[in-house]
């Protein structure tokens, strides 16, 4: 009976372990929120464009009227906030605020309830005019939902931006460690199992069809009005076994996919074949937002090492970049907790000089303007320290259009650099955002 | 240290009930109805996956890829004369609205009550040609296969499709 026991015991002990171990282990959410990222742009993008047909396709009289697809539901939980408008500023304010909330949720600004408002938003697009949704609408769905309880938001966003600020604000030297927890995992595991759900179910829902087992579903799908490509045909009728290779590689990728994609050696392989066959659907079928979308799904495999892998060799390649700094004037330590929170891979150390003087520029060159110190012994002053930093910082990439317009970045920006330098202690009193401590 | 013990756990077991929750819908929602397993399996889902949109069958292109429909119509005006148009040829590729008029014209055939809204929007549309009528048509595509390609055909070429009538939309007359 003890046995029993210890053997009961011991079975739902080990059931216990590996179930956490699939399912919680600490994780970073650097691949949800890569997903964040380019889920949020496609959906700005899609919906952006949508709006010349806001009322033609989800008005009231549009279209698909109102009242035919309302009484089509054949489910009460298909609900759509478009069902509840009456008038037609209605739709317009929350169309915008729909562009707006998905412009925050690729930029990470307010995710935490942002996410929800573009979920909410989506489905009510899919469900108020049903024939217009297709395949990617479906995906975007799942995705969401994911992303709507995930910890998304915590890096490579404005909110992990505003947290860094804020811990640089009390200590410019601060580094706040990357965020990672057991949940994060969790989210990061169910958008696999998505992505791998819906891959097993697209191969055998093929593998029913005659047109797949024949070999021809290829030259098919290019020869009917949604995806017709000439050059294609063209191709694949003078060389028709490129039709059957692309016929069955298509399922072989997408039976293979849900099995070997765990693996750690395959892993590799198996999210570039499924990488390039989406390129395929989009450059040959035209599939732009359903393939961008789904590569985006796929982003949950990248693993942590390799983006850490990638940061390291990133920052390798650029080398070492010393900023000094005037550590007693207020206004230039908090434009330096600004400009360093997007600094994510920490590339840029800081010195101030007043605490801890620069063997290669002197205090008198300091009080002048900031300075960036490279490898090589370059000293670059105030505006060209800047220039050189934001094309080598990926966080401060979108700085870039600014500094490197030709002449005229150099033109405007050398002369405001050092306005602002002259003035640096007036601009300090004026306690521009937060105080300093 | 009792309360945070039994919160940690607790904690723990809401979210292994939420993954264990969600991970089975994701799997149960594309299953084929086939059997009635899966039917009462899927019940208790069901209003999670229509409120979230999660239920998807996840078929692009399958069982088979089927040779698809184009949208025609027939203006008819106030003398009796015949204008054919083909709205696909005004859509663009690489503009997101190809695939929603794509959409909404498959709809139409699936679903002729939108008939009467897509006659009222090509009424308006073409209302310098005084408009009493718009006939909307199906034009399904027939097998084309690689030797039509190679002697310069195409697949929407005439003897390719069968043309057939949706529905007569009687334009409103002001």
């Amino acid at each position: 009976m003890r046995n029993i026991v210890t053997f009961a015991r011991e079975f739902f002990a080990n059931v216990g372990r590996a179930w956490s171990q699939f399912w919680f282990q600490s994780s970073p959410t650097s691949p949800l929120e890569i997903t964040r990222i380019g889920i949020g742009a496609a959906l700005l993008v899609n919906y952006g464009a949508a709006s010349a047909y806001l009322f033609d396709f989800w008005g009231e009289a549009g279209f698909v009227p109102r009242d035919l697809v309302w009484n089509d539901r054949t489910d009460s939980w298909v609900q759509s906030v478009f069902f509840y408008f009456s008038a037609p500023w209605q739709w317009i304010a929350f169309h915008v605020l729909f562009l707006v909330c998905c412009a925050a949720l690729m930029l990470g600004w307010r995710t935490s309830w942002v996410k929800w408002l573009v979920l909410v938003g989506h489905i009510s697009y899919a469900y108020r005019a049903p024939e217009v949704a297709y395949g990617v609408d479906k995906i975007l769905s799942c995705v969401l939902l994911i992303l709507c309880v995930g910890p998304v938001g915590r890096a490579i966003s404005l909110d992990r931006v505003r947290a860094v600020r804020a811990a640089k604000l009390r200590n410019l030297a601060a580094a706040p460690p990357p965020y990672a927890s057991h949940w994060a995992g969790a989210c990061v595991r169910l958008m696999q199992i998505q992505m791998a759900v819906l891959f097993f179910y697209s191969a055998v829902g093929k593998l029913r069809g005659d047109d797949w087992w024949n070999g021809d579903a290829i030259w098919i799908v290019f020869t009917t009005g949604d995806h017709y490509n000439r050059l294609m045909l063209d191709l694949l009728a003078s060389h028709y076994w490129l039709v059957n290779v692309a016929t069955y590689g298509t399922i072989l990728i997408e039976i293979a996919f849900p099995f070997l994609i765990w693996q750690r050696r395959t892993r590799p392989y198996f999210l570039a074949m499924a990488i390039a066959l989406h390129l395929q659907f989009a450059v040959l079928m035209g599939l732009f937002y359903f393939s961008f979308v789904m590569m985006m799904g796929h982003m949950s495999f990248v693993r942590q090492e390799w983006l850490a892998r990638l940061g390291e060799a990133w920052k390798r390649w650029i080398g070492d970049m010393e900023m000094i700094y005037d550590g007693r004037c207020g206004f230039c330590v908090r434009s330096m907790a600004w400009f360093l929170a997007f600094d994510g891979l920490r590339q840029i150390r800081i010195r101030d000089f007043r605490t801890a003087p620069s063997p290669l520029v002197s205090d008198a060159q300091l009080e002048m303007a900031l300075y960036l110190v490279l490898p090589d012994g370059r000293a670059l002053p105030g505006f060209e320290a800047y220039r050189y930093v934001v094309l080598r910082v990926p966080g401060l990439w979108w700085q870039v259009p600014f500094f490197y317009v030709p002449v005229l970045s150099r033109l405007v920006g050398h002369p405001i650099y050092n306005w602002v330098a002259a003035n640096r202690s007036r601009l300090s009193s004026l306690r521009i955002g937060l105080a300093t401590r | 240290m009792t309360s945070k013990h039994w919160r940690e756990r607790l904690t723990y077991a809401a979210m292994s009930a939420f993954v264990a929750w969600h991970a089975l819908a994701t799997i149960i929602a594309p299953a084929p109805d086939a059997s009635g397993a899966i039917k009462t399996l899927r019940m208790p889902f069901q209003p999670y996956l229509s409120f979230f949109k999660l239920d998807n069958q996840w078929d692009f292109f399958a069982p088979n890829v089927g040779n698809g429909s184009q949208l025609r119509y027939i203006v008819e005006d106030s003398h009796g004369n015949h204008h054919p148009f083909v709205p696909d040829r005004e859509l663009s590729w690489y503009h997101p609205s190809f695939f929603w008029f794509r959409s909404w014209f498959n709809g139409i055939f699936d679903n002729p009550e939108y008939a009467d809204a897509a006659g009222r929007f090509f009424c308006h549309k073409h209302a310098a040609l005084h408009p009493l009528a718009v006939i909307l048509l199906e034009a399904e595509q027939k097998d084309f296969v690689p030797e039509d390609q190679l002697v310069g055909k195409k697949p929407l070429d005439p003897e390719f499709v069968a043309v057939t009538t949706v529905k007569k939309v009687e334009c409103a007359t002001s």
